[in-house]
């Protein structure tokens, strides 16, 4: 409160300077040009070009020089790639990638995976325009079960690796399929089995069988064969429940 | 790659046409507004109307019953003629605040729905109308739903008194100043019954907090409309406007230095009584959420923006006709006006144009007083209730009293040598025009000192 | 909580209970005050936090010492940058590397850069919650300017994950040194605007000043820190006095509260302490381009880290204060427990004690003040 006539008006005095100040300085930005871009259609270029080299957008994986050896797999903090290596059934010496699947639902753009890739086939590309319907559709696959994919040998002085330019790859996988498709169908519960005898052994390795039979491959190839899929890994497991988590259906 | 959001925007074709069609819109919806209310208002003008009713209906006026029936129904033409203006006015400032607010903060504002996004406060308002019609459980309902109705009337009645011409006004009251003043006071009602009856803590507050400011600074405003009163010698609006003159040193704010005093207590004033940045408290967005229109929705929620916009509009043209010379053209004076009305009882073909231009004249002054009330209130902070109470009765109050005072031995002077005046009005407009110099050249060296900016009026 | 306070406020039918959040414009993310009021004037005010709890500290025993990195730009991810760099610290005692000067170096430009960018969203968002809402978008428009440069340096605009153990993630590209100093410079001359536009403006001087004084002995009390501490008047600042990284090699000032708005100690003098903490920001960033010497940007660090058994204590200066990590290890490739002291809890401390005799406009301007943010209050 002022207690001194010089005081009132000195009130008065400084409330003017500074609203002048104030109200010159937000006519002037009137005059400025605004920093508006109008994403995503008046844009000058399209957006993805208009980003640095180094965005962490949706990740990308070639397989044509991808090794198969899983460091990236480890290097992920929230799990969300999974790689299944196997041997190959005509050439046993050789090693195929017969899963490959990055969850980009989970993934946090992090780039922890892209760091200790020998080659470089796992990058993070300048796409983040992947909007689906069904947070299902967001697991991108990068191998096939149907036909695995061999890891790739390294040259010991290769000068580079042939690698796909950066994005085509998921652009390609994004234009297949539209965004608002279904996410993948589930199979009905497999018809309920006699319970096994008390075999004490572990039911390991429930890991790959679960994705791989609980998500048949709806986005790239229309093959119908989830169940064929889903029996070479776990041909020789006992009776399991089905895999879907949280089915509880009780043993008769 | 087609955009994966391409189905949201039209095609090319109808995207020409709609822009066009609303382009149109921009120009025509306003001009509409007004070309009628300036064709319609003037015929209900005393003297006019008596002539119509005299010489097309060959009655004599005075004697006739029906004169009076029929000048009630003229004059409900003329409410929902102006009802109307004062909704799409409304509609139309929304806009254009959005536009100037987006411009002050780099941004543009809306510019899809129609072009440069006029049609945006249409979308708005329909979206409204189809919302819900939510009355909260515990509310009380009749007055919750009353509520905004008398806000609505409170807007509405002053529209009454407001003249927008030179014989453009529904009813020149030779009370005009005093009745709106007393109308506009119905606002208050309805944020108190709206704050009250929505049984929640934060409408409360935010009722309470206006109620406070409201009536507290409809003082000083009181005080500050009395100086152009003291001028003039007349409470009637268009008395008051004819006493001024159509030149800026002819206007009430620059031959009197109290006036120039006044007008910003009124400015300020009014600026309170609209709920405006810096004294929006009431609906203070950060603290309140939306204060005492919290529980409202859909329809009634919309009344209570339609009301705040067009009263930017009130505000502005209150200002204007006291102090700015409302509808005062440059150049004519009183007898040119009668000369122009002819001695014939209707008026010639050439008044109307004479009539859209003092139309024109006020709706420019008032919009460049929307448009300085826009600015204030992106720029400044809002301040807190005690402060703001502290600013109405120790700051305020003693100004208009001041003005007040002064205005009497002014008056006194102007009645013993006329040229005070002129002088005051010469002197003033030439400080004026400095000042308004002198910030031109502090915004033009703002950009200036900033490195890598500079004037650019692209990107709309 | 809550019940004890129910209770003794239907007693006393004067006053009202009121729920300011968690769901509210101004509070800054989720966040939660009891307000138990009177008309405008408080009787109190009692923070009721969690609403933002995502386990994170649990997480770093789950996740190696590596792959923490990225959880630790969500503690508070207005300034990532510093959480980052004391994680790093932090495990960079454990196992006993040494990071290169280069390293250090852009790690300090990079966290100046994140100071520059939370201050303007700390003092933007105060204008807004005063009532002026431009200036949060001038702030977020020369925030934007920083994003960009932070995202042509490690990719990412907000959760950066720049800083590895033992060192940075990627170098500078090309160009970026010319885009950094041409920011600086158009920086430096908004901040003058800045100062005209709201700072000085005689409303935001009223509302601010002489409001929510915390005194010298009160602040050390409570334990605030960063911009909270120095606003009071305290003359502490970790980058000077218990100096880390490459922080020895710059010279700067830094600003402590004098009462330019009437009281030390009052919103106004934490307010504008962050302004000139911003200059001094440009400062030391223009200083460490300029010296930035060659060399690696990462150390040699074995590729899976298993510290020795042990515990280290690591303190940096984040933008909200003294952001201290307290990591455990116990031998194996994950850690113990990962202990992240944050400013903004303190913060959230000090919130009770000072609301009473506040009106509700106060209150909005203390929480404005201190700067608390609910990912580090909550973590």
């Amino acid at each position: 409160m002022p207690t001194s006539p010089s005081e009132y008006v000195g009130n008065i005095r400084d409330t003017v300077k500074s609203f002048w100040h104030g109200m010159s300085i937000t006519l002037s930005q009137v005059l400025r040009r605004p920093i508006t871009v109008q994403y995503p259609d008046r844009t000058s270029v399209p957006v993805q070009d208009l980003l640095p080299a180094r965005y962490r957008g949706f990740l990308e994986v070639d397989a044509a020089i991808c090794t198969g050896c899983q460091a990236c797999e480890r290097a992920c903090p929230i799990s969300c790639i999974q790689i299944l290596l196997e041997k190959d059934a005509a050439n046993p010496k050789q090693r195929v990638v017969s899963q490959f699947d990055i969850d980009e639902a989970k993934c946090m753009f992090c780039g922890l995976c892209v760091e200790p890739c020998p080659t470089g086939a796992i990058q993070h590309t300048r796409e983040f325009e992947a909007t689906q319907r069904s947070i299902r559709n967001l697991v991108f696959r990068w191998a096939d079960p149907l036909h695995p994919f061999p890891v790739y040998k390294v040259q010991k002085d290769a000068p580079y690796f042939p690698r796909a330019p950066l994005g085509s790859l998921v652009r390609e996988i994004l234009s297949r399929r539209s965004w608002d498709a279904n996410g993948p169908a589930y199979l009905p519960p497999e018809p309920l089995k006699p319970p096994p005898p008390p075999a004490p052994k572990p039911a390991a390795a429930a890991k790959p069988p679960a994705p791989a039979g609980a998500k048949p491959a709806a986005a790239a190839t229309p093959a119908p064969k989830p169940a064929a899929a889903a029996a070479p890994p776990s041909a020789d497991k006992p009776a399991d429940p089905p895999p879907s988590p949280g089915s509880g259906e009780p043993k008769p | 790659m087609p955009s994966k959001f391409s189905f949201a925007f039209p095609r090319p074709n109808t995207r020409r046409i709609l822009f066009f069609s609303s382009l149109a819109a921009v120009f025509v919806i306003p001009v509409a507004l007004f070309g009628l209310l300036v064709v319609y208002l003037p015929f209900i003008q005393k003297d006019v109307f008596f002539t119509f009713v005299r010489e097309t209906l060959h009655r004599d006026p005075d004697s006739w019953a029906g004169t009076q029936w029929l000048y009630g129904a003229a004059l409900l033409v003329a409410g929902l003629l102006l009802f109307t203006f004062a909704s799409v006015s409304g509609g139309i400032f929304s806009w254009y605040e959005r536009r100037v607010a987006g411009r002050i903060q780099s941004r543009i504002g809306p510019n899809r729905v129609g072009a440069g996004g006029f049609f945006q406060w249409v979308a708005d308002a329909v979206k409204l109308l189809f919302k819900e019609d939510l009355v909260p459980a515990e509310a009380d309902s009749l007055l919750f739903r009353a509520a905004p109705y008398f806000v609505v009337a409170g807007m509405t009645l002053t529209l009454v008194a407001l003249p927008f011409g030179q014989s453009v006004i529904v009813a020149d009251l030779n009370v005009g100043i005093f009745y709106i003043l007393a109308v506009t006071s119905l606002i208050v009602v309805g944020i108190l019954l709206s704050g009250w009856s929505s049984n929640s803590k934060w409408a409360l507050f935010g009722g309470m907090r206006s109620a406070a400011q409201v009536i507290s600074y409809e003082v000083p405003s009181g005080l500050a409309i009395m100086t152009p009163v003291l001028m003039a010698g007349t409470l009637s609006m268009q008395g008051i406007i004819r006493a001024q003159g159509g030149w800026p040193w002819q206007w009430f704010i620059s031959r009197n230095p109290a006036a120039f005093v006044a007008f910003f207590i009124l400015f300020i004033s009014q600026l309170a009584e609209a709920n405006r940045t810096p004294f929006d408290l009431p609906e203070a967005e950060s603290e309140l959420v939306a204060g005492y229109m919290s529980e409202y929705s859909g329809f009634r929620f919309a009344l209570y923006f339609l009301v705040e916009w067009a009263n930017l509009w009130i505000i502005s043209a209150i200002a204007v006709s006291l102090f700015l010379g409302g509808w005062q053209v440059p150049g004519l004076e009183d007898q040119d006006w009668a000369a122009l009305r002819g001695a014939g009882s209707f008026p010639p073909v050439a008044w109307w144009f004479w009539q859209l231009l003092s139309v024109g004249v006020f709706a420019a002054k008032t919009m460049v007083l929307v448009t300085v009330v826009i600015w204030i209130r992106w720029t400044l902070p809002r301040i807190r209730v005690d402060q703001m109470m502290n600013l109405c009765w120790k700051y305020l109050v003693p100004a208009g009293f001041g003005a007040m005072l002064f205005t009497l031995l002014w008056q006194i002077a102007v009645s013993k040598a006329r040229i005070v005046q002129d002088i005051s009005g010469g002197v003033l407009f030439v400080l004026f025009v400095y000042a308004v110099f002198r910030f031109f050249v502090l915004t033009r060296k703002n950009i200036s000192r900033v490195v890598g900016d500079r004037v650019d009026l692209t990107n709309w | 909580m809550s019940k004890l306070v129910l209770r003794r406020i239907d007693r006393n039918n004067e006053e009202m209970l009121v729920n300011f959040g968690p769901q509210h414009p101004s509070t800054h993310g989720v966040l939660n005050f009891l307000v138990e009021t009177d008309g405008e004037v408080m009787r109190r005010a009692i923070p009721d936090i969690g609403y933002l709890h995502r386990s994170l500290e649990k997480i770093g025993e789950i996740v190696g010492y590596p792959g923490y990195m990225p959880y630790t730009d969500r503690i508070d991810y207005l300034a990532a940058m510093f959480a980052n760099e004391g994680y790093a610290i932090a495990v960079e005692k454990l196992i006993k590397v040494e990071v290169p000067k280069r390293a250090q170096y852009l790690r300090a430009i990079s966290c100046e850069l994140n100071r520059i960018a939370s201050h303007l969203v700390s003092i933007g968002t105060m204008a807004t919650d005063i009532g002026a809402v431009t200036p949060l978008v001038y702030a977020l428009r020369e925030r934007e300017a920083i994003n960009d440069l932070i995202e042509a340096l490690c990719g990412a605009r907000l959760t950066y994950n720049y800083h590895r153990i033992g060192g940075v993630a990627f170098d500078m590209p090309e160009g970026w040194r010319d885009k950094v100093l041409h920011f600086l410079e158009r920086f430096e001359s908004l901040i003058q605007e800045w100062d005209r536009l709201i700072t000085w403006n005689e409303i935001y001087l009223k509302r601010l000043g002489g409001v929510a004084v915390i005194t010298r002995e009160q602040a050390i009390d409570y334990g605030l820190v960063g911009p909270n501490l120095r606003g009071s008047g305290v003359d502490w600042d970790v980058r000077r006095d218990v100096p880390y990284g490459a922080y020895p090699d710059f010279k700067f000032d830094v600003p402590v509260g004098r009462g330019w708005a009437g009281t030390v100690g009052d919103a106004f003098d934490r307010y504008y302490v962050r302004v000139l903490e911003m200059a001094q920001s440009c400062r030391i960033a223009r200083q460490a381009l300029e010296k930035l010497p060659d060399g690696e940007t990462m150390a040699k660090v074995p590729r899976r880290i298993k510290p020795e058994a042990g515990e280290v204590m690591s303190r940096v200066e984040s933008a909200r204060g003294e952001l201290a990590y307290y990591v455990v290890s116990d031998g194996t490739e994950r850690a113990y427990r990962v202990r992240a002291r944050t400013g903004s809890f303190l913060a959230m401390g000090i919130i009770e004690d000072i609301s009473s005799g506040l009106m509700i406009a106060d209150l909005i301007a203390l929480i404005a003040s201190l700067d608390v943010v609910a990912p580090e209050t909550d973590r």
